[in-house]
């Protein structure tokens, strides 16, 4: 009974939604606007489900006594941190909360992604080998959009930043335009197989 | 200790103080590279050009912390740029995170160009689930945004006064460090024709050629090089100036790295072959 009335607003809110967009009424945009209203709530929400989901999960590393609790347990110190400090003292440029960030997550998270640069030097040693021919046209399309686009490309030659263009606008754009009609004509195909039920991850 | 150090050594380690170098020594030396500007910054810098004052810009701050050493520079210009020309900027951030690095960089660019609060900028702050924000934006911005990021009634601010969606709005540019300019072009330019720019990490640009090329996305900057270029355009410097020399270098450095990696590959094939 439960799977049939999510199946059916499911079905009466898809085939609404693609309704709405050709037809134009004032009654149409009051319930499309309302439908918008509930997206936001229902995702807030959402949140907050997957933040207890989150602590329990740790909650239960911790009580297990696994070789890694220490992670869990500053996962969860952050976690009530964060929440109780913006709770108390608000998300202000001099709040508790805002220092947090600026101090502690963004310096990290940029530690982090900054990080990526060797590795990605490291697997560009080791993985990037010209043993073919493809091999080597992907090489050499790499070599010239890297340089190209590089402050040095033009001192080089004026030609290859136009060529690391040519290169990014046409062959590179034809294959991701492609790509995107798959994606698009995908999700239409992964749409109506969800609005007509064929498709109930919420079962 | 040293020669223990020396026998762990492998090229892995090589590599990683190869990039090292050719990222710090730049930036130390704080010497800039000549250079001009690509079509495609000059398109994005036209475009806010042609502006009147007081056009209204939408500016979407939808990045990470991560991401935000690269993307800061290139806000920074922008944001100059549109002050400098006198246009409305709405600030806001689909991003949780991007939200409060959004606000510090809108308050102090419009500081530092003197522009007044609830006048010539506003911050709305943060949207959860980006698909039905911008489309909440396009059926009502008051309605989505009835107070600002600190709580204050929009309503009589002017910066806001007589925008009420996408129609009213000159230009929207998305600064992001992954897909959201995807859906700003399926959600706000499909639907509401809204016109859209979108300021980038270098990563990302290749994913969004497609939409220059169709029109959908009128601007496109991104990466370091874009913001030197564009600080090159408003005769300013900032961090793109200061950072395209080592960008440029660590590039050429992981170039190199893939010549010595193929030459190596090379020499141990031959040496298994014989």
């Amino acid at each position: 009974m439960t799977n049939r009335l999510a199946w059916i607003a499911t079905l009466v809110t898809g085939l609404f939604m693609v309704a709405q967009y050709f037809i134009k009424t004032n009654a149409t945009n009051a319930i499309y606007s309302t439908l918008l209203d509930y997206y936001q709530i229902i995702f807030a929400v959402s949140m907050i489900v997957g933040g207890i989901g989150l602590l329990k999960q740790h909650s239960l590393k911790v009580q297990r006594s696994s070789q890694r609790r220490g992670y869990s347990i500053v996962t969860i110190a952050a976690i009530l941190f964060m929440v109780i400090a913006a709770g108390i003292f608000g998300t202000g440029a001099t709040s508790p909360y805002q220092w947090a960030f600026n101090n502690l997550q963004a310096p990290m998270q940029a530690t982090t992604f900054s990080l990526l640069a060797f590795f990605v030097a490291s697997a560009a040693y080791r993985g990037f080998r010209v043993k073919s021919t493809p091999a080597f046209v992907l090489a050499l399309a790499a070599v010239i959009v890297l340089v190209g686009k590089s402050g040095f490309g033009e001192m080089i030659s004026q030609q290859l930043p136009a060529m690391a263009g040519w290169v990014l606008n046409n062959p590179s754009t034809a294959a991701k335009r492609g790509i995107l009609i798959g994606v698009g004509i995908g999700s239409v195909a992964t749409a109506l197989r969800v609005i007509l039920g064929i498709e109930r991850s919420y079962r | 200790m040293m020669s223990r150090l020396l026998e762990t050594f492998s090229a892995r380690h090589l590599v990683y103080l190869v990039v090292l170098l050719a990222v710090t020594v730049p930036l130390l030396l704080n010497t800039r590279l000549t250079h001009t500007a690509s079509d495609e910054t000059k398109r994005f810098y036209a475009n806010i050009d042609s502006l009147p004052s007081g056009s209204v810009v939408l500016m979407s701050f939808d990045f990470e912390a991560s991401a935000f050493a690269e993307i800061k520079p290139l806000a920074e210009a922008v944001l100059h740029h549109c002050f400098r020309q006198n246009l409305r900027v709405i600030g806001l951030s689909l991003f949780a995170e991007g939200t409060a690095l959004g606000e510090q960089t809108l308050s102090r660019i419009a500081g530092e160009t003197g522009k007044a609060y609830g006048t010539d900028y506003v911050y709305l702050g943060f949207r959860p689930q980006y698909t039905s924000a911008i489309l909440a934006i396009g059926e009502s911005l008051p309605k989505e945004f009835p107070t600002d990021y600190f709580g204050v009634a929009t309503a009589t601010m002017p910066v806001l006064s007589g925008v009420t969606n996408y129609d009213q709005i000159a230009t929207v540019i998305s600064i992001t460090d992954g897909g959201m300019p995807t859906y700003w072009v399926d959600y706000a330019v499909t639907r509401y024709h809204a016109r859209l720019q979108t300021v980038l990490t270098a990563t990302m640009a290749t994913s969004f050629y497609p939409y220059v090329s169709s029109g959908q996305i009128q601007g496109l900057i991104a990466g370091l090089k874009g913001a030197a270029e564009y600080e090159l355009l408003l005769n300013e410097s900032g961090g793109g100036g200061r950072g395209l020399l080592a960008q440029s270098v660590s590039q050429v450095a992981i170039l190199a790295i893939i010549v010595v990696g193929n030459v190596v590959g090379y020499l141990g094939r031959r040496r298994k072959w014989q």
